[in-house]
């Protein structure tokens, strides 16, 4: 049946048909990438008569897709992209995996239902299926650690060689929760920069602050911190900060607050003016809204010691006593960051904050407030690195910058939840324990379930093959006779020992598309009608599902 | 048994080549400055004298870096910096550690430094420092360090292969295994910390045992590399354990010698009993720090430095093993 524009409704068989053309035509286009020798999606421009967008990232392939010309069909599209999408936010990679799992168990499934399987009975066993992988994925999962080994699993998620070191080298030192920021060089190379100590991004509330023109910023040694969110708008605010200092012979203090006054600033300047004697700097306290400043507050208050003054609580400096501030050995501030190296809080107190934010974060699926308690326990650990993209034009270093950042998102998965045989070997691995299941299925929908998932686990395999120029049924069968942990090098052409060969999967990543494509496909299987609203494809300024500000 | 009289300050830390008695060299850092002896102890001058200092340079540490032959090459931390000598303390270069002044209160080489040139220095409030240049330039590496607070620093034996080090502090016990570039927390328990000492045994690829002597809760021993720790059952009493210091014994086994305040304990059976070192003659100035470079057999010679700056060398006899 082929559904025109003037209709509103779509029936089964009908819905089956667009969801399958629409979901077909995302993968179909993503299927290409998988792989380390995967070929590239080229895609048009719609606002500049730049060259084409060469892509081999089935994430981004998705997030371009906006729309696809058949209004029903584009459900079915707009279906996957979404789900695809939200796994690159959340994983990094793994998109290609999900879209060949997805597609296999949907093109599967609606033949079981057109044979007169029940769908949500389907779902259900399918679910139940997927089950068995996790926990055969969770089995076959080993830790990883070291430069070496973070390399290569680096390298199976963006294939390249020199990044991939890189990013080894650095999360070997950082650790899962490191705080890495990744920015566009000025030279062709790529380097990496260790900063010590915790910074943020709010600098000077005065450049008349700035002692050291040079590099641009002012250092104090041996600093009280006055910690707060305060709005210093008259002189007689800052007063009492500048007097506890001074009486207490604080004669290096920085101040953090969220605003300070011109009346204000020059009542700290003519502090300023004697700096063997007395020295002071004031940055604005970091952090968008209350809730971010309130979580700064919190973050600094545990480095530095003292207490934090909250404008909320009604605080004023008035009340301020020596033990209030904090103190570091060494602090810095520039015109855009601060630092702040060797605070002098307790440290038993800051190793219990930080362990609480690692269980919050364990806790919650929230990616972006996931993805803010990792900036703030990476804050917190006690140094950051920085890694410098380079290249030849302003495509490549976007490019491969945007490549860094998935794979850094993917280690940070491997450290975490460790990593399995790549290339799709762990889920074709998962063949013997689908089999076993097979055997003892209960009833036809069960049976269908393990049937559909036992060609499944083999599809990443073959679409990697295939994409290397290899025979996909020859190069699974090869990687099947050598048992578990097998899968096909097209490298180099023969089933080796994933895991001893070096090509390495994050766990996370691998679960997370397993769930994606599997739940995913079971899900659309149960979707029975399209409904369209008039006015239609509107849904082609479809906002995406999370991280919206950033569009 | 010999002594010195020479000055009467603290010896805050012992260093000595295997042959000190026999043509090698021993060095004691001092509150005075660091002092070397080419008799076996028996006399000592200033390590310092090529640098004509006008004031005594506290010296909190030293450390010999392992060689097989050739001049050797000491290393001395004081405050803010820490001196290099190449040729067994005559002449000295000094690294100077970055700004406020760091006090380097224990120094790690690394037993490949003759391929690997890694020297490490623990200090306090600043973390740990590293060079990989044979102590020429200096770095702070405390990513993952939460407490800087470093009390005590003990580099593995294997350190070539398993690159592990330790760091005790204020709060437990961190781990490094890449070198010194990042640090991990180690589950040993927040409120036995203080950590002011570590030891970890020679075959420590084979058995992970390592020790950690604590302020005021005594001794503990982890058989896993640090992953769980257990309180050491023959220890007594919660005097602080200043330094814990192991060695072989002798036919594959090793010993551990506990430096608390007024006394050095020795156990041979990996910490289970434990029994007062019997050196006789010892002065009534409490012991500060112990070094055996001949190791824990019978017959070894051992440096013993006392709270008064005096150094004595002791003997190890069958009633200690």
């Amino acid at each position: 049946m082929r559904p025109t524009n003037s209709r509103r409704l779509v029936f089964q068989p009908g819905s089956y048909a667009s969801l399958q053309s629409g979901a077909n035509q995302i993968v179909n286009a993503i299927r290409p990438t998988l792989g380390p020798l995967p070929r590239v999606v080229a895609i048009d421009r719609i606002l500049d008569a730049r060259m084409p967008e060469l892509l081999d990232n089935g994430g981004t392939i998705a997030k371009r897709i906006i729309q696809v010309r058949d209004m029903h069909a584009d459900v079915g599209a707009m279906f996957v992209r979404e789900s695809l999408w939200q796994l690159q936010e959340q994983e990094g990679d793994g998109t290609a995996t999900a879209a060949v799992l997805f597609q296999s168990v949907f093109n599967q499934g609606v033949r079981h239902v057109a044979a007169g399987y029940n769908a949500r009975r389907l779902q259900m066993r399918l679910e139940e299926a997927m089950r068995v992988i996790l926990e055969e994925l969770t089995r076959m999962t080993a830790s990883v650690g070291g430069k070496r080994q973070l390399a290569q699993v680096a390298n199976t998620v963006c294939h390249d060689a020199e990044l991939s070191e890189l990013l080894g080298e650095i999360f070997d030192i950082m650790g899962e929760y490191g705080r890495l920021e990744i920015r566009e060089g000025s030279g062709r190379e790529l380097e990496r920069e260790y900063v010590e100590g915790m910074y943020w991004e709010k600098g000077l509330l005065s450049r008349e602050l700035i002692r050291d023109w040079t590099h641009v910023r002012s250092e104090l040694e041996n600093a009280a911190v006055f910690i707060s969110d305060l709005n210093l708008r008259e002189p007689e605010d800052l007063l009492p900060i500048l007097v506890c200092a001074l009486q207490n012979e604080q004669r290096r203090l920085l101040i953090i607050a969220n605003e300070i006054s011109d009346s204000a600033m020059s009542l700290l300047l003519a502090n300023n003016r004697k700096p063997d004697e007395f020295q002071a700097l004031a940055v604005r306290t970091p952090g968008y809204g209350v809730e971010e400043q309130a979580w700064f507050l919190t973050d600094a208050a545990m480095l530095c010691g003292g207490r934090p003054y909250v404008r909320e609580a009604g605080d004023h400096p008035r009340g301020l006593r020596p033990e209030h501030f904090g103190q570091a050995r060494r602090v810095w501030a520039g015109r855009e960051n601060f630092g702040i190296i060797g605070g002098r809080g307790a440290p038993r107190l800051l190793r219990n904050h930080i362990a609480e934010l690692r269980q919050t974060f364990e806790g919650s699926l929230d990616v972006v407030y996931r993805s803010k308690l990792e900036k703030r326990i990476g804050k917190l650990l006690g140094g950051s690195a920085t890694l410098r993209i380079g290249g030849v034009s302003e495509h490549e270093i976007e490019e491969r910058k945007a490549r860094a950042e998935r794979t850094a998102l993917a280690v940070r998965g491997a450290l975490r939840e460790g990593v399995l045989p790549g290339g799709g070997a762990a889920l074709l691995a998962c063949r013997p324990a689908l089999r076993a299941r097979l055997r003892r299925a209960a009833d036809d929908e069960e049976a269908a379930a393990y049937r559909i998932l036992i060609d499944a686990v083999a599809e990443p395999m073959a679409a990697l093959a295939a994409n290397a120029g290899y025979d996909p049924a020859t190069a699974v069968g090869k990687a099947e006779e050598g048992g578990p942990g097998f899968g096909f090098d097209v490298l180099g052409g023969e089933a080796v020992r994933m895991a001893a060969a070096g090509i390495l999967d994050p766990a996370s990543v691998q679960k997370a598309a397993a769930v994606t494509g599997i739940a995913s496909a079971a899900l659309a299987l149960t979707i029975d009608v399209l409904v369209h609203r008039s006015g239609q494809p509107a849904h082609a300024s479809v906002r995406p599902p999370s991280k919206r500000k950033r569009l | 048994m010999a002594e010195n009289h020479a000055e009467r300050d603290s010896v805050y830390g012992l260093a000595a080549t295997p042959d000190f008695l026999e043509g090698g060299r021993c060095y004691a850092a001092r509150a005075s400055g660091l002092y070397v002896s080419a008799d076996g102890g028996r006399s000592w001058r200033d390590a310092y004298r090529s640098l004509a200092l006008k004031t005594p340079l506290t010296t909190a540490a030293v450390a010999l870096a392992p060689q097989t032959g050739g001049e050797q090459t000491v290393f001395a931390g004081v405050l803010g910096g820490i001196l290099r000598s190449a040729d067994s303390g005559e002449r000295w270069t000094t690294a100077t550690l970055p700004s406020p002044p760091p006090y380097v209160i224990a120094i790690a080489v690394s037993p490949d430094f003759e391929q690997d040139g890694l020297v490490f220095a623990a200090t306090i409030e600043d973390g740990v420092f590293r060079s990989w240049d044979r102590g020429t330039s200096w770095a702070a590496w405390n990513f993952g360090l939460l407490d800087l607070n470093v009390y005590a620093l003990e580099i593995s034996p294997h350190f070539g292969r398993d690159q592990t080090l330790y760091a005790g502090t204020e709060s437990g016990i961190f781990c490094s295994t890449n070198g010194g570039r990042a640090w991990r927390e180690v589950p040993f328990p927040m409120e036995a910390a203080p950590v002011l000492s570590l030891a970890i045994s020679p075959v420590f690829s084979t058995d992970g045992v390592l020790f950690a002597g604590t302020e005021s809760s005594g001794l503990f021993r982890s058989d896993d590399r640090g992953a769980s720790w257990v309180a050491v059952r023959g220890w007594e009493g919660g005097a602080p354990v200043n330094q814990l210091l192991i060695a072989e014994s002798g036919a594959g086994g090793w010993g551990i010698v506990a430096l608390t305040g007024s006394s050095v304990r020795h156990s041979t059976d990996g910490g289970t009993r434990w029994a007062n070192l019997p050196i006789t003659d010892l002065p009534d100035a409490a012991p500060t720090y112990i070094c055996a470079p001949q190791g824990l057999a019978t017959g070894a010679s051992l440096l013993i430095g006392l709270e008064d700056g005096r150094v004595i060398v002791a003997e190890t006899s069958d009633s200690q093993s």
